[in-house]
C-alpha cells in the first residue's frame, strides 16, 4: 500500500518536472565581445563572436535581422550584424532596443565573451571604457520580462552574475561559479563549439538546447584540464528556477535545468510545436504528436523508478515504450513526410 | 654571563645552570665553537684542559665526558668521571653521566646503579636520570615502573617554574614513550623538544631526539629540515649524522651510506649506527655481512637489543634457523615483553619482501604487547600487501586509534577510504581494481594483457600463484605512492607484493612517460618470480627477469640500452653482480636505478642464452631453497660470481662495441640555446663535423638544424647518429627525426621503417606509434596501422580519435571483435553524444552476430535520446526479428 502510493508521487513529480514552460516564439541574439588586453585574445574573442553568428544564422535559422554583434572596434563592415564598439553605452542600447522589438515569449540569447575581474566585491566584465556589473545588467534584463531570456557570461570571475541577476523567465549561465575564479577560462570556446558543430545534441533531437550546450561545454572543459594535467581553476554554473544559486551539474528532475533543456536558440521548443500542431489540419499527425508526447512522458516516470525495479523487467517496459514511441515516431515522419 | 656560556657547547646551558659551576668563559667558547667546527678533537682538549684546571666542576667533567662518549672514547669518558668523583666522592653530580657511558656499553646494571644514585642525591641532572632509568626499564620489559618513571618527567614539567634545555628534552623522552598510552602526548613531545631547542640551540639531543620523533612518525618533510638545522649547528655531530642518514634512507635519496660513514667515522663505536648499517646491508640483501656487524655491536655491548634484532633478522633472512633462534632467545632474555624485537623482524622482514612473515612477527609483536601500535601498523600494512583488505583495514585502525601522528597509517587509511570508488573486474586468474572512472574503458585491456601473461608465464616457469591475483590500478600517483610506501613521492611505476599488485594508471601520468602495458606485465612476472622463490628471489634477479620478460612480451616493451648505461660501463662504474642489489636499495642517483634494472635484464638474457632457460628457473628454485647469490651461481652455473662477472663483462663490451666506441665520456653536448653557456646551431654542428664518431655530437648537430627548419641538412646527421648507435630509443631518436623527413621528401616507405624500427626497440613513444599507423594505413598496410594503433593503447587509451580510427580499420579488416572493443572504448571514455556512441556500438554488436547485446546497447542510446532516428530505426529491426524468431 505504502509502494504505490508512493510510486503515484513520484509519477506526479516527474510528471511536473516535465512539465513545460510556455515556448519561445523568436530568438534574439546580442553577442557583446569585450576588451581583449592582446591582440591574441582580441583575435579569438572575435573569431568565437563569428562562429557563434554563423551557427545561428546557418545552424538555426536565426534572422540576421535578429542578431547584434558589439565588439571593439567601432565598425566592421566585413560582418553585417556588427553594429559597433561594445561600450556601456551601446550594450544598454542594444538591450533597450530588444526589450522594444522581442515579442512575448520570444527567446532573448544575450552571450558575453571576453575578460572578467572582480573589484570592490563586484565581479565585472571588462568592455572598452568603463565596465558593465551584473547590478549594471539588471534593469536592462528587468525590461525584458516576458521574454524568456538567456544571459550566458563566458568570462573569468563571472560566477557572482548568477546570483545577482537570477528570476524567473531568466537562465543564467557563468563561466566560473564565483568571482574567486579568476584565470582565463576555457568555457566560452567550448560553449560557441556546442552550437556550431556537431556532438552536444545529446538527446538526438537534431537540436542543441542551452541545456546541452551547457553540459557540453562543462564536460569538454573537464577533459581539457583532465588531459593537460591541469588544476580545474572554472567551474561553470547554470541558473534556471530563479533561487539565483547555480548548479554545476543541473538535474531537470529535482533543480536547475528544467528551463534549459527546453530553450532552443531559433527553433521555438519542440513541445510547443506538438503543442501548436495539435490545432493542424491533419488529425491523424495531431493525434501522433499528443501519443508521442504521453508515451516520452511514461518513459521519463519508467526512469525514475529504475533503481527500484530488478534490471530485466526495466529493461522489458522501456523497450516497449520505446518500440510504442519508435513506431509513432515512425508513423509521424511518413504521415509529415506525404504532407 | 652563565646566560653567555649557556649557548656554547653541547647543551652547557643545562650543566651551567644545573650545576652552578665556574666552567672559564673563554674555554667554554673555544669549545664551542671547535664543536661548531667539527673539530671534536680540539674541543676535547680545550674542555680536558678545563677540567684539570677545575677538578672539582662537575659542568666542566660532565661536557668533558659527554663530549669524549660522543665521539666513542667510553673509556676516557669513564675516566673523566671517576677523576671528578674522586675529588668530589660525595657529589652525585656525574651519575647519571656515568650511567649513559656505561649504558652505551652495555653495561646496564651498572648504569641503572648510577642513574639510582643521580636521582636519590638530587643531582642537577636528576630528571635526565630518571628518564634514562625509566628507559633502561621499559627496554627490559618493566612497562609499568618504567612508566611511572617517565609520568615523574611529567609532574616535574607541570611543577617546574622554568626547566632547562636538558630537562625539557628529557621531559619531552618522556613525553614520547607515554604517547604509547596517551598520544596527546606525542604533541607534548614535540613542544618540549621544540622548547628544549629554542632555549639552547646548541642542545644536540634534543634536536636528534626531534628528527627521530618525527621519522617514527614518518613526517619526512619535517624530518628533513630538522636534520638539517642540527647538521647546521654541528656539522660532524654523529648522532645528527646518523640522523641525517636515516632521513635520506626513508626519502631513498642518496648519499646515505656516505652520511653514515661520517657519522661512523666520528664515533666507529655509535651503536645506533653500527645497527642502521647492519640493516643497510640486510636491505642490500647482504645477509651475511649484516650479522658480522650485529656480532660486531654485541661483543662491544651484549645487551643491545636493537644488534640482537638485527641478527635475529638476519639468521632469519638467511633461512638458518638454529642461529636465529639463538639471537632471539638471547633476546627475550634480555626482555620477555619484547615487542620491538618482533616489529623490527617483520619490518625487516618485509623490506626484504617476506610480507607472509612480516604479518606473522607482527602478530607475534601484538599479542606480546598488544598496545604495540607501530606492531598493530606494520601488521595492517603486510596485511594489506598480501591481499587481506578488510583485516588489514582493522588491523590500521587499531594502531591509528592508539597513534593518530603515524603518516603512514593516516596516509593508509585515507587511501583505503577511496576504495568503494573502485570496481572490481574478476579473470580467471585475477581480480582487477580499477577506479570507476576508467574502469569501463581499462579493464578490458586490462583483463586480457594479464590473462595473456599468466599464461605464458605460467607455461614459461612452471608455476602458478594460489588464488587469483590482486592488481590494483590507480590513476593518482599519489595514491600507488601511498600504496606502495606509505607517502607520495614514489618514483616508481609500479610495485608487487607477491598476490597483490599496484600500478600506475595511464592517466596518472602525461601520454608518453611510460607504457602501462608492458609495466603490468613487469609486475605480474614478479609475481611468478616472488611466488616460485617464497619470495626469497634477490631484487636485482627479479627485476632482471620482469624486464627480460617485458623485452619477451611485446616489440619494444622493456628498458632499453642508454648512453648512461654505455657510460658506465665503459667506465667500470656497472655494479658486480655480489652489489648490484645496492643499484636498487641505494642508488648513487636515479640514473644508476635505471641502469640497474636494463643491466640485470641482461645478465638474465646472457644466462638464459648461454645456459638456456631451465638454468634461469633453477636459479629461482635455488634462492627459494634460501641459498645466497654465490651459493645459487656456483651450484646452478657452476661459476663463482667473480668469473660471472669476467665473461659477462666481457659480453658486453663485445655486445655494445659499436655504440661503446661512439660514446664520449666527457660533457654531454648541449643544443641550441640550452645550458649555461648558449649553443650556437653552428657551434654544434662544428663539433659535430670535428668528431664525426661521436654519437652525442652528431644528434645534437642533427636535430639543431632540424628544429631550425634545416631538414635536408639536418638528414646526414641524424643518419650518421643512427649508424652509430642503432639501438639508441630515448625520445630524441634519429629514428623520429628520419621518418619525419623521408615522409616529407615523398618516401613513405623509409619513413615506415624508420617508425618500425623506433617502435621495435622503445614502449613508450606515443607519436611514433601514431604516425606508424597513419603511414600504414596510408599504404594499405590495415593490420599493420591497427596493431600500431593497438599497441598506442597500451601507452595512453584515453584518445577518441585513435578508438575511432581503430574502429574504422577493424570495419575494413572485418575484425568484429575488435570492432566491438574500439566501440566500447568510445561509448567508455563517456563521450557528449553519448547516444550515438551506444548507437555505434550498437551496430557492431549486430555485426558480431550479438543481437542481445546489441538490443541492451540501443536500449541505452534510445534512453538518453528516445527521438534518435537511427536508433529507434536499429531497435525496431532488433525487435521485429525477435519477434520473428520467438514467432516463426
Amino acid at each position: 500500500m505504502k509502494r504505490a502510493a508512493r510510486r503515484a508521487l513520484m509519477l506526479v513529480i516527474v510528471l511536473a518536472a516535465w512539465a513545460v514552460p510556455a515556448g519561445a516564439e523568436q530568438s534574439h541574439l546580442l553577442i557583446v565581445v569585450g576588451l581583449g588586453g592582446e591582440p591574441k585574445y582580441t583575435d579569438a574573442f572575435h573569431e568565437l563572436a563569428l562562429k557563434m553568428i554563423q551557427a545561428a544564422e546557418k545552424k538555426m535559422g536565426v534572422a540576421a535581422s535578429n542578431i547584434t554583434y558589439l565588439g571593439e572596434k567601432a565598425a566592421d563592415p566585413a560582418v553585417p550584424v556588427y553594429k559597433g564598439r561594445s561600450s556601456r553605452e551601446n550594450v544598454q542600447k542594444a538591450l533597450g532596443t530588444l526589450a522594444q522589438t522581442a515579442g512575448p515569449g520570444d527567446l532573448v540569447f544575450i552571450l558575453l565573451i571576453g575578460h572578467g575581474g572582480a573589484q570592490g566585491g563586484e565581479s565585472r566584465f571588462n568592455l572598452p571604457g568603463p565596465d558593465m556589473t551584473a547590478a549594471d545588467f539588471a534593469p536592462l534584463l528587468a525590461a525584458l520580462s516576458g521574454r524568456q531570456v538567456v544571459f550566458v557570461n563566458t568570462a573569468s570571475a563571472s560566477g557572482d552574475f548568477v546570483k545577482a541577476l537570477s528570476a524567473k523567465g531568466r537562465t543564467i549561465v557563468t563561466a566560473t561559479k564565483s568571482a574567486m575564479e579568476r584565470n582565463q577560462t576555457e568555457f566560452p570556446s567550448y560553449f560557441v563549439q556546442a552550437f556550431s558543430e556537431d556532438g552536444a545534441d545529446a538527446d538526438k533531437d537534431q537540436r542543441v538546447s542551452v541545456l546541452e550546450a551547457f553540459t557540453y561545454a562543462r564536460r569538454e572543459v573537464e577533459r581539457f584540464y583532465e588531459k593537460g594535467h591541469l588544476l580545474l581553476t572554472e567551474h561553470a554554473i547554470l541558473d534556471d528556477n530563479g533561487d539565483g544559486v547555480g548548479s554545476a551539474v543541473p538535474d531537470p528532475a529535482v533543480g536547475d535545468g528544467r528551463v534549459a533543456r527546453t530553450l532552443f536558440l531559433g527553433g521555438g521548443n519542440e513541445n510547443a510545436a506538438d503543442d501548436a500542431a495539435s490545432g493542424t489540419a491533419d488529425p491523424r499527425v495531431a493525434d501522433l504528436r499528443r501519443q508521442r508526447r504521453a508515451l516520452e512522458q511514461e518513459i521519463a516516470a519508467l526512469k525514475v523508478r529504475k533503481d527500484a525495479m530488478p534490471p530485466a523487467e526495466y529493461e522489458e517496459e522501456l523497450e516497449k515504450l520505446l518500440v510504442e514511441l519508435a513506431r509513432r515516431d515512425a508513423a509521424l515522419r511518413q504521415r509529415e513526410g506525404a504532407r | 654571563m652563565t646566560r653567555r656560556l649557556a649557548r656554547c657547547g653541547l647543551g652547557l646551558l643545562a650543566l651551567l645552570a644545573a650545576g652552578g659551576g665556574s666552567v672559564h668563559t673563554v674555554q667554554a667558547q673555544d669549545a664551542a665553537a671547535a664543536l661548531r667546527a667539527g673539530d671534536y678533537d680540539a674541543a676535547i682538549a680545550v674542555l680536558t684542559r678545563q677540567a684539570r684546571q677545575e677538578p672539582r666542576s662537575a659542568p666542566a667533567h660532565r661536557t668533558l665526558a659527554r663530549t669524549l662518549a660522543e665521539v666513542g672514547r667510553y673509556a676516557d669518558a669513564e675516566a673523566a668521571v671517576r677523576s671528578f668523583q674522586a675529588a668530589s666522592p660525595r657529589s652525585p653530580e656525574l651519575f647519571n653521566t656515568l650511567g649513559e657511558v656505561l649504558a652505551a656499553r652495555g653495561r646496564n646494571t651498572e648504569a641503572e646503579a648510577a642513574f639510582r644514585k643521580a636521582i636519590a642525591g638530587a643531582a642537577a641532572d636528576a630528571l635526565t636520570a630518571e628518564v634514562n632509568l625509566a628507559t633502561l626499564r621499559l627496554a627490559r620489559g618493566e612497562r609499568d615502573e618504567a612508566m611511572k618513571g617517565f609520568r615523574r618527567l611529567i609532574q616535574a614539567y607541570n611543577h617546574s617554574g622554568s626547566l632547562s634545555s636538558e630537562q625539557l628534552a628529557a621531559v619531552a623522552r618522556a613525553c614520547w614513550a607515554l604517547g604509547a598510552d596517551d598520544p596527546q602526548l606525542f604533541k607534548d613531545a614535540l613542544k618540549a623538544f621544540d622548547e628544549a631547542i629554542a632555549k639552547d640551540p646548541d642542545n644536540m639531543d634534543a634536536r636528534v631526539g626531534l628528527v627521530e620523533l618525527f621519522l617514527e612518525k614518518y613526517n619526512r618533510t619535517d624530518a628533513a629540515t630538522t636534520a638539517r638545522e642540527a647538521l647546521e649547528q654541528s656539522p660532524s655531530h654523529p648522532r645528527a649524522l646518523l640522523a641525517m642518514a636515516r632521513v635520506l634512507d626513508a626519502d631513498g635519496a642518496p648519499g646515505m651510506m656516505e652520511t653514515l660513514g661520517r657519522s661512523l667515522k666520528m664515533n666507529p663505536a655509535l651503536e645506533p649506527a653500527r645497527v642502521f648499517l647492519a640493516e643497510a646491508r640486510l636491505d642490500q640483501e647482504d645477509y651475511e655481512a649484516a650479522a658480522h656487524e650485529s656480532e660486531q655491536v654485541l661483543a662491544a655491548n651484549p645487551a643491545s637489543l636493537p644488534a640482537l634484532s638485527t641478527l635475529a633478522a638476519a639468521r632469519h633472512l638467511q633461512g638458518d634457523q638454529a642461529r636465529y633462534e639463538d639471537a632471539r632467545q638471547r633476546a627475550l632474555a634480555l626482555n620477555p615483553r619484547n615487542a620491538e624485537l618482533y616489529n623490527r623482524l617483520a619490518e625487516i622482514s618485509a623490506r626484504n619482501r617476506l610480507y607472509r612473515q612480516g604479518a606473522d612477527f607482527a602478530q607475534q609483536a601484538v599479542a606480546l604487547d598488544p598496545r604495540s601500535w607501530r606492531g598493530l601498523g606494520i601488521l595492517g600494512l603486510n596485511q594489506l600487501r598480501l591481499g587481506a583488505i578488510e583485516e588489514g583495514r582493522k588491523s590500521l585502525e587499531a594502531s591509528f586509534a592508539g597513534d593518530p601522528y603515524n603518516v603512514w597509517i593516516k596516509n593508509t587509511l585515507d587511501l583505503l577510504d577511496t576504495f568503494p570508488k573502485y570496481r572490481e573486474t574478476k579473470t580467471a586468474h585475477f581480480r582487477i581494481l580499477l577506479h570507476g572512472k576508467e574502469a569501463d574503458l581499462l579493464a578490458p585491456y586490462a583483463a586480457e594483457l594479464a590473462e595473456d601473461a599468466y599464461a605464458r608465464l605460467s607455461a614459461r616457469y612452471g608455476y602458478r600463484p594460489d588464488g587469483l591475483v590482486r592488481v590494483e590500478v590507480y590513476p593518482d600517483h599519489a595514491d600507488f605512492s601511498v600504496r606502495t610506501v606509505g607517502l607520495a613521492g614514489l618514483a616508481g611505476l609500479g610495485a608487487c607484493f607477491g598476490p597483490v599488485l599496484a600500478i600506475d594508471s595511464p592517466s596518472a601520468r602525461e601520454v608518453g612517460q611510460f607504457n602501462w602495458g608492458s609495466t603490468l606485465w613487469h609486475e605480474i612476472a614478479h609475481t611468478f618470480t616472488l611466488g616460485l622463490t617464497g619470495n626469497r628471489v634477490p631484487r636485482w634477479f627479479t627485476e632482471g627477469i620482469s624486464v627480460h620478460e617485458e623485452h619477451r612480451a611485446r616489440p619494444g616493451w622493456g628498458d632499453d640500452v642508454t648512453v648512461e648505461f654505455l657510460r658506465a660501463l665503459r667506465s667500470g662504474e656497472l655494479l658486480p653482480l655480489a652489489d648490484l642489489n645496492r643499484g636498487f636499495v641505494r642508488p648513487k642517483g636515479p640514473e644508476q636505478v635505471a641502469i640497474s634494472y636494463y643491466q640485470a635484464s641482461l645478465v638474465v638474457e646472457w644466462i638464459e642464452s648461454q645456459r638456456g632457460f631451465p638454468a634461469v628457473v633453477s636459479l629461482l628454485k635455488a634462492y627459494g631453497e634460501g641459498r645466497s647469490t654465490a651459493q645459487a651461481f656456483e651450484s646452478v652455473l657452476g661459476t663463482t660470481l667473480e668469473d660471472f662477472d669476467k665473461a659477462f663483462f666481457a659480453h658486453l663490451e663485445q655486445r655494445f662495441a659499436g655504440p661503446l666506441a661512439a660514446i664520449r665520456p666527457a660533457m654531454k653536448v648541449a643544443l641550441p640555446g640550452q645550458g649555461p653557456a648558449r649553443t650556437s646551431p653552428a657551434d654544434v654542428e662544428a663539433r659535430a663535423k670535428a668528431d664525426a664518431g661521436d654519437f652525442d655530437a652528431q644528434l645534437a648537430a642533427g636535430l639543431a638544424l632540424f628544429h631550425a627548419g634545416k631538414r635536408a641538412e639536418a638528414l646526414p646527421y641524424l643518419e650518421h647518429a643512427q649508424a652509430l648507435f642503432p639501438e639508441y630509443a630515448g625520445r630524441d631518436s634519429p629514428h623520429f627525426y628520419l621518418a619525419a623527413i623521408d615522409k616529407d621528401q615523398g618516401r613513405p616507405g623509409d619513413a615506415v621503417k624508420e617508425l618500425q624500427q623506433l617502435t621495435a626497440i622503445t614502449d613508450s613513444h606515443y607519436q611514433a606509434q601514431l604516425e606508424l599507423a597513419r603511414l600504414l594505413e596510408d599504404q594499405g598496410d590495415l593490420a599493420g596501422a591497427a596493431a600500431s594503433l593497438d599497441r598506442a593503447l597500451f601507452i595512453s587509451p584515453f584518445e577518441p580519435a585513435v578508438h575511432e580510427r581503430l574502429a574504422a580499420l577493424s570495419a575494413r579488416l572485418g575484425d568484429r571483435a575488435g570492432l566491438v572493443r574500439a566501440r566500447r572504448s568510445l561509448v567508455a571514455l563517456d563521450p557528449v553524444d553519448r547516444p550515438e556512441a551506444l548507437y555505434q556500438l550498437a551496430l557492431a554488436l549486430v555485426e558480431a552476430g550479438d543481437a542481445a547485446a546489441a538490443r541492451r546497447e540501443v536500449l541505452h542510446a534510445l534512453e538518453i535520446a528516445p527521438r534518435f532516428q537511427r536508433a529507434q530505426e536499429l531497435l525496431l529491426r532488433l525487435h521485429d526479428a525477435r519477434a520473428g524468431s520467438a514467432n516463426p
